[in-house]
C-alpha cells in the first residue's frame, strides 16, 4: 500500500475500522444537532454519525486551535514555577470537507517557520484527518474558486469520496495506509470506473456552485492600493465589527494571550481566539489605536485575505472557498469575501481608472 | 519540542527611578547556565511577564557587549507595566527572548552615525549607543539628538551627563516645555537638525520614539538627502506572542515582532500601513 493509490471499500466495513479506532484516540465526527444542524463531536460510536450533511457553521479549527488553550499553569511564590500544559492527546477528525483540510494545511505551514508554535504542532501531529469530499456544495460555497475542493489531491491522511454504500479511499499518509490495513474485508484496488464515477461526482458538485469570488483583480487592486477610499468608507460604515467572519474563518488563527488566576497564588496563562474586526485589537496602553476606525480593520482583513504580498507568503489567497463568512456576516451580504471581491471589482477603481480602461 | 510560550525566570538585580513615571530594572537569568549563554542584539527585546498580570514586549537598553545582565527602561502605562513597577530588587519576572530582528552595526562601521531619540525612545537605542562608544574608532563623526517633553522626563540623566562630557561624540538635548532649571534648547527634536552638519551620503541615521515625531524626523533626514536605506526606525505595535504567531503587530504582511522592531524607510515607505 501507497501514499497515493487508491482504494474502494464497502461502506461499513469501513465504519468498523473508525469504530475500532476509538480505542486509541478521541475520534470528532459530524453528528445531527439539536437543532437539524450538523455538529461535528467526539463520538462514542460510530452509530451517533450523521452522512446527511454538508459542513458545520462552526469550523474545524476549534479542534486544533480551540478557542481558549491553556499554555502553563503558574504558582507564585519568591520563584514561580510553572508546569506546561500541552495538549498531545491523538484524535481522529472524520469527515470533515476539503476546505477545513485546506485550513489545516494552511496552519501546518504558519504554525511551522522560524518559530514553531509547538501547541498547535503537537496537536497536529496526534490528529488524523479522514476526510470526506462534498458531492454536493451548501449554496453558500465556493470552493472550485479557492482550489479549496470538493476533493483535494493531497494534505489529508485518508480521502473518502461517497459512492453509497461503497467508499473510493485516496491514500494521504503513512498515517492513512496504517488505517486502511485494518480493514479485514471489503478493500479494492480502485478501478477505471470508479475513478471516472469520481470524476462525475465532482464534476456535478462543481456545476452546482455559483463562482462568485472571482478574486484576480481584486487581488491586483488591493495589492496595488487602488482602491477608492469611498468604498472603505462605505464597508467601515456597513461593519458592526461583531469579528463573526474572522472566528468561522478556517483562514483566520489571531489570538490573545491572556493570564488568569485560579486561586490567590495559582493561575494560568492562555490563549483565545481574538479577531482583526475588534477595536481592542490593535490598542496599545497609551491608548493609541492604529486601526481605531473600522474601516481601517477591514482594509486589514482583505489586505491579509487578498493582498500579492500574503499569496506570495503562503502560497495561496486567505479563503478555502467555505463560504462561512457569507453566513456569519451581520451586515448581510455586503462584507462577505465574495461580496468585498466582487464591490472590489466594480466599484472599487477610481472613477478615471474605469474610465481609461 | 521546545516551548515556545514558557519564560525564564529573571532577577531583578537594581532598579533606577529616572522620570516619575519610568523605571529601569537591571536582570540576570536565575538559570546560571542560561544566563550565561543569553546574548542580543541592539534593537532586539524581551517579552516580561508578571505572573497573574501578563506579558509586555520591551527593548532591551543594555550594552550586548557586556554579558551577565540585561537591563529595560519600563514606563507604567498599563496593567503589566504598573505591575512591573511595584516590584523590588531581588522579585523575579518572566522572561523571553530576545526577540525580533536588529539595529544593523558592523553594517554600519566606517560610517558617521546620527541617533534621533525621543522621550522613551532612547533605551533600545542605548544598546546601539554603548556599543559604538565600546568600538569607536570603527565609527566615523557620532552625534545623538534627544528631545523630552520636560526635563525630567528625560531617561538616562546620568548617562547624558556623561556623554556630554566625551569629546567624541556630539550630543544635544532638547525639551518641549523648559523649568527653572533648565538653560537648554527648548523645541521639538527636529529643531536641533539645524544645528547639526552631516553628510547624509556617509551617514547613517537611527531614530526611535513617539510615532508622529519619528514622521517628522524621516519627512526632515529626507529633505536632508538621507538615502531610504540610510534611515534606520524602529516600528511598534500592540504584541502579544512576540514570535509572528498571534497577529497582533502586523502592518501590510510584515510582522513587527519577528521582521521588525527595526526597519529601513525603504522597508516602511512601501507599507500598507504606517
Amino acid at each position: 500500500m501507497k501514499v497515493g493509490q487508491k482504494y474502494t471499500i464497502d461502506k461499513q466495513a469501513f465504519l468498523a475500522v473508525l469504530d475500532s479506532l476509538r480505542r486509541d484516540a478521541k475520534l470528532i465526527g459530524p453528528t445531527s444537532g439539536p437543532d437539524g444542524d450538523v455538529v461535528f463531536r467526539e463520538i462514542a460510536s460510530v452509530k451517533e454519525l450523521t452522512f446527511d450533511y454538508v459542513n458545520e457553521f462552526d469550523p474545524v479549527k476549534r479542534f486544533l486551535i480551540p478557542h481558549r488553550q491553556d499554555l502553563f499553569r503558574f504558582e507564585l511564590g519568591k520563584r514561580p514555577t510553572f508546569e506546561p500544559l500541552v495538549d498531545t492527546s491523538p484524535q481522529i477528525l472524520f469527515g470533515i470537507r476539503s476546505c477545513d483540510v485546506k485550513g489545516i494545511l494552511h496552519w501546518d505551514k504558519f504554525f511551522s517557520g522560524a518559530y514553531l508554535d509547538n501547541y498547535y504542532l503537537e496537536k497536529r501531529a496526534n490528529t488524523t484527518i479522514i476526510s470526506v469530499a462534498c458531492n454536493q456544495p451548501l449554496d453558500t460555497c465556493f470552493c472550485i474558486c479557492c482550489d479549496g475542493g470538493p476533493w483535494l489531491e493531497s494534505g489529508f491522511d485518508l480521502q473518502l469520496t461517497d459512492f453509497g454504500d461503497r467508499y473510493l479511499v485516496d491514500v494521504g499518509s503513512a498515517k492513512g495506509i496504517a488505517i486502511l490495513k485494518k480493514a479485514k474485508k471489503g478493500l479494492q484496488e480502485a478501478t477505471r470506473q470508479d475513478l471516472d464515477l469520481r470524476k462525475e461526482l465532482m464534476a456535478k458538485c462543481d456545476s452546482q456552485m455559483v463562482p462568485t469570488a472571482y478574486v484576480a483583480k481584486a487581488i491586483i487592486q488591493i495589492t496595488n492600493n487602488r482602491v477608492r477610499e469611498e468604498l472603505w468608507d462605505e464597508m467601515g460604515f456597513e461593519c458592526f465589527s461583531c469579528g463573526g467572519c474572522t472566528h468561522v474563518c478556517p483562514i483566520c488563527t489571531c489570538y490573545d494571550v491572556a493570564d488568569y488566576m485560579e486561586s490567590s497564588t495559582c493561575g494560568v496563562r492562555f490563549r483565545c481566539w481574538d479577531s482583526c474586526q475588534y477595536s481592542g485589537f490593535t490598542r496599545e496602553a497609551s491608548g493609541h489605536n492604529p486601526r481605531e476606525k473600522t474601516k481601517e480593520r477591514i482594509k486589514r482583513r482583505f489586505y491579509h485575505k487578498l493582498s500579492y504580498a500574503y499569496v506570495k507568503l503562503d502560497g495561496h489567497h486567505g479563503c478555502v472557498g467555505c463560504g462561512r463568512c457569507i453566513t456569519a456576516c451581520e451586515a448581510i451580504g455586503l462584507l462577505d469575501l465574495p461580496a468585498v471581491v466582487k464591490r472590489l471589482r466594480r466599484q472599487g477603481q477610481p472613477e478615471a481608472e474605469q474610465m481609461g480602461a | 519540542m521546545e516551548n515556545l510560550y514558557l519564560p525564564q525566570l529573571a532577577v531583578i538585580d537594581q532598579i533606577v527611578d529616572e522620570t516619575p513615571d519610568t523605571k529601569t530594572f537591571t536582570l540576570h537569568f536565575v538559570d546560571e547556565k542560561y544566563n550565561k549563554s543569553f546574548s542580543y542584539k541592539a534593537g532586539q527585546f524581551v517579552e516580561v511577564s508578571v505572573f497573574g498580570k501578563g506579558e509586555a514586549p520591551f527593548g532591551l537598553c543594555s550594552n550586548p557587549l557586556r554579558k551577565g545582565n540585561f537591563r529595560i527602561t519600563v514606563r507604567a502605562t498599563g496593567t503589566v507595566t504598573n505591575a512591573m513597577h511595584e516590584a523590588k530588587v531581588g522579585d523575579v519576572f518572566g522572561v523571553r527572548g530576545p526577540l525580533g530582528n536588529s539595529f544593523p552595526f558592523e553594517e554600519v562601521m566606517g560610517y558617521d552615525i546620527l541617533i534621533v531619540a525621543g522621550g522613551i525612545g532612547l533605551p533600545p537605542l542605548r544598546s546601539l549607543i554603548e556599543p559604538i562608544f565600546d568600538k569607536r574608532k570603527k565609527f566615523g563623526n557620532f552625534i545623538i539628538l534627544y528631545g523630552a517633553r520636560t526635563p525630567a522626563d528625560r531617561v538616562y540623566k546620568d548617562a547624558l551627563e556623561q556623554w556630554a562630557s566625551r569629546d567624541d561624540v556630539q550630543l544635544l538635548q532638547t525639551v518641549d516645555r523648559g523649568d527653572e532649571s533648565w538653560t537648554g534648547h527648548v523645541g521639538v527634536v527636529t529643531t536641533l537638525f539645524e544645528k547639526i552638519k552631516v553628510d547624509p551620503a556617509r551617514t547613517f541615521a537611527f531614530t526611535c520614539g513617539p510615532p508622529i515625531m519619528i514622521r517628522f524626523v524621516i519627512q526632515d533626514l529626507l529633505a536632508m538627502g538621507f538615502a531610504d536605506d540610510h534611515i534606520i526606525s524602529t516600528l511598534e505595535r500592540y504584541m502579544k506572542c512576540g514570535v509572528g504567531k498571534c497577529g497582533h503587530c502586523a502592518i501590510g504582511h510584515k510582522y513587527i515582532c519577528v521582521d521588525g522592531p527595526v526597519f529601513s524607510w525603504r522597508q516602511i515607505k512601501v507599507l500598507p500601513e504606517r
